[in-house]
């Protein structure tokens, strides 16, 4: 078995089928692996039963982390870094901003993709709403250079994918605002225009939110969220608080 | 379509008069540059990717100046250049959601747009794209359409735009235009797009089967009667050193695959004299010749492109 190269650039051969299998980053050409972006190249090591052979892939995160042995990475805490270049896909998890809401829908702007490898090592899920902000406001996020959201991919919220019980009670206005950042998950690629979004999960829902004076709130409940000045509470679908 | 919105300068451009006997004169005010490479030896080429910080990815492209160039700066006789060189920077924005009354699609939609800056040639150019430049952009899509994995990024588009700084010369600038005439600095100006629009989608980490880049070859005869003369091959001719080009081709080409997504055969080929025992068809020889002009390229291509994953990774 070759040495990989630590740096791939499109086109570069990178391993045979017979030893690796590709994954993201990658394609396959007449049964040997070429890298199809520039990045830092990872041999994912292989799990008995699912995955007989270690699995190759380019790494679209620039990090120095990924250049070390593999065997160190595992261990330290996963820091969400966002990836460059990420469409929405099915099951991945996005941030989004409420840009109208509707009497059966509301609609979203999306303003990430979120790390899948966040989503494994979530079990520290009660620290996970604090680093959005983090995330949001990171310079490696591409989306922070553009200001409009015409640059950005649109969804729809259905009135019966915001929760998963009661659908048939669900009153678009006790759910979202205008602004709000929800995190939801992708059900649908959708029509020409819009992503579908689902929030009917415990995890998913109104994670930042604004009061009508304009203050942040915080979550009180499933269902409601609380202003700290005035102490008033207003409603949310609310991704799981504590 | 006239452009009424701007003040345009005169559109017959605006160089000084050159007058036959100036060109006669023996001071040797207007000399002819000469090609000093050997027949396969391409220009240098500077190439750098991420210039622009705003584009998602982007890249600029500069061939080396002909000697004659510098000679004429050392030692002024004219103030006429004697040849220029290319200069492009290509951005790429995106993959971005497609407008919203654009159809459905599965795969990346790749709009290009190739434009001449006003100063970029000596003559002038307009504000909105001509015929050529829009023939220059449809190329360019082909080119790079076969390298893109188009189907990693449903419901996207892409959009890719080059800025020719610098364009070369049709041919060189005391000529009179004859018979043989055509767009040959189209062909150069292409090649350096193609290859400045691979370095720039790298950049960007949009999926693509190889780096393509372009080359050109072609048959010129540089003796003053050209009914006598044998054309010879060569790569990379800059127009403005030759007397006379006969047939060019120019070629996108994916070494690792040893595929070719573009070709544009211009000319007529028929004269060509070959090397004995060689017994390709000129044109297979100015194929491979465009072919042997783009992994040439490559070259450069593919270390900007490590250079610049070299140079993010020590950032992060």
């Amino acid at each position: 078995m070759a040495s990989l190269p630590q740096i791939a650039i499109p086109g570069q051969r990178l391993g045979s089928l017979s030893s690796y299998s590709a994954g993201p980053g990658t394609h396959v050409q007449e049964s040997f692996i070429y890298a199809s972006i520039a990045g830092p190249v990872i041999a994912d090591p292989a799990q008995p039963k699912i995955q007989p052979k270690p699995t190759l892939r380019v790494s679209r995160v620039i990090s120095p982390k990924d250049l070390q042995p593999q065997n160190a990475s595992t261990s330290d805490a996963a820091k969400p870094k966002p990836r460059y270049n990420t469409l929405p896909a099915i099951e991945s998890n996005v941030l989004a901003r409420v840009t109208r809401v509707q009497k059966r829908q509301a609609i979203v702007s999306i303003l990430v993709v979120l790390d899948e490898s966040e989503h494994l090592t979530s079990s520290q899920t009660a620290s996970d709403n604090d680093n959005i902000a983090s995330i949001l406001t990171s310079a490696a996020n591409p989306e922070n250079h553009s200001g409009t959201d015409d640059l950005r991919f649109q969804a729809l919220i259905r009135k019966e994918d915001v929760r998963a019980v009661e659908k048939d009670r669900v009153v678009m206005d006790e759910m979202f605002r205008v602004g709000d950042i929800v995190r939801g998950s992708v059900i649908s690629l959708g029509d020409q225009s819009s992503y579908y979004i689902t929030t009917a999960r415990n995890d998913l829902g109104v994670v930042m939110a604004r009061s009508e004076a304009g203050n942040m709130m915080f979550p009180i409940s499933w269902k409601e969220m609380r202003d700290p000045v005035t102490g008033a509470g207003e409603p949310r679908k609310v991704a799981r608080p504590f | 379509m006239a452009d009424r919105r701007r003040i345009n300068g005169p559109p017959g451009g605006t160089r000084p008069p050159v007058y036959a006997s100036l060109q006669e004169s023996t001071t040797g005010a207007a000399q002819r540059a000469q090609r000093q490479r050997q027949p396969a030896e391409l220009r240098k080429i500077f190439l750098q990717t991420g210039m622009i910080p705003t584009a998602s990815g982007s890249s600029y492209l500069e061939f080396e100046p002909s000697a004659s160039l510098a000679a004429a700066r050392a030692n002024p006789k004219s103030l006429i250049p004697p040849s220029s060189a290319l200069k492009v920077a290509c951005t790429v924005h995106g993959p971005k959601p497609l407008p919203r009354s654009a159809a459905f699609s599965p795969n990346l939609v790749l709009t290009t747009h190739v434009k001449y800056a006003p100063f970029a040639a000596r003559k002038r150019r307009g504000h909105i794209r001509d015929a050529s430049e829009r023939d220059l952009g449809v190329h360019l899509e082909t080119a790079l359409r076969g390298a893109i994995i188009a189907e990693r990024w449903p419901k996207s588009g892409l959009e890719i735009t080059l800025t020719i700084i610098e364009a070369e010369d049709d041919r060189w600038w005391g000529d009179a235009p004859d018979s043989h005439d055509a767009s040959w600095g189209l062909m150069n100006v292409l090649a350096g797009c193609i290859t400045a629009a691979s370095a720039a989608i790298a950049d960007a980490h949009i999926d693509c089967l190889d780096l393509v880049s372009g080359g050109v070859a072609a048959l010129v005869s540089d003796e003053s009667n050209s009914a006598s003369s044998i054309p010879r091959l060569m790569l990379d001719v800059d127009p403005a050193e030759h007397r006379s080009i006969l047939s060019a081709c120019v070629v996108a080409y994916m070494p690792a695959r040893d595929e070719i997504t573009e070709i544009w055969l211009k000319g007529d080929s028929s004269r060509a004299a070959l090397e004995k025992g060689d017994d390709r068809s000129s044109h297979e020889a100015l194929i491979d010749g465009a072919v042997d002009a783009a992994r040439g390229a490559n070259t450069v291509l593919s270390e900007a492109v490590r250079e610049s994953i070299t140079r993010s990774i020590a950032q992060a």
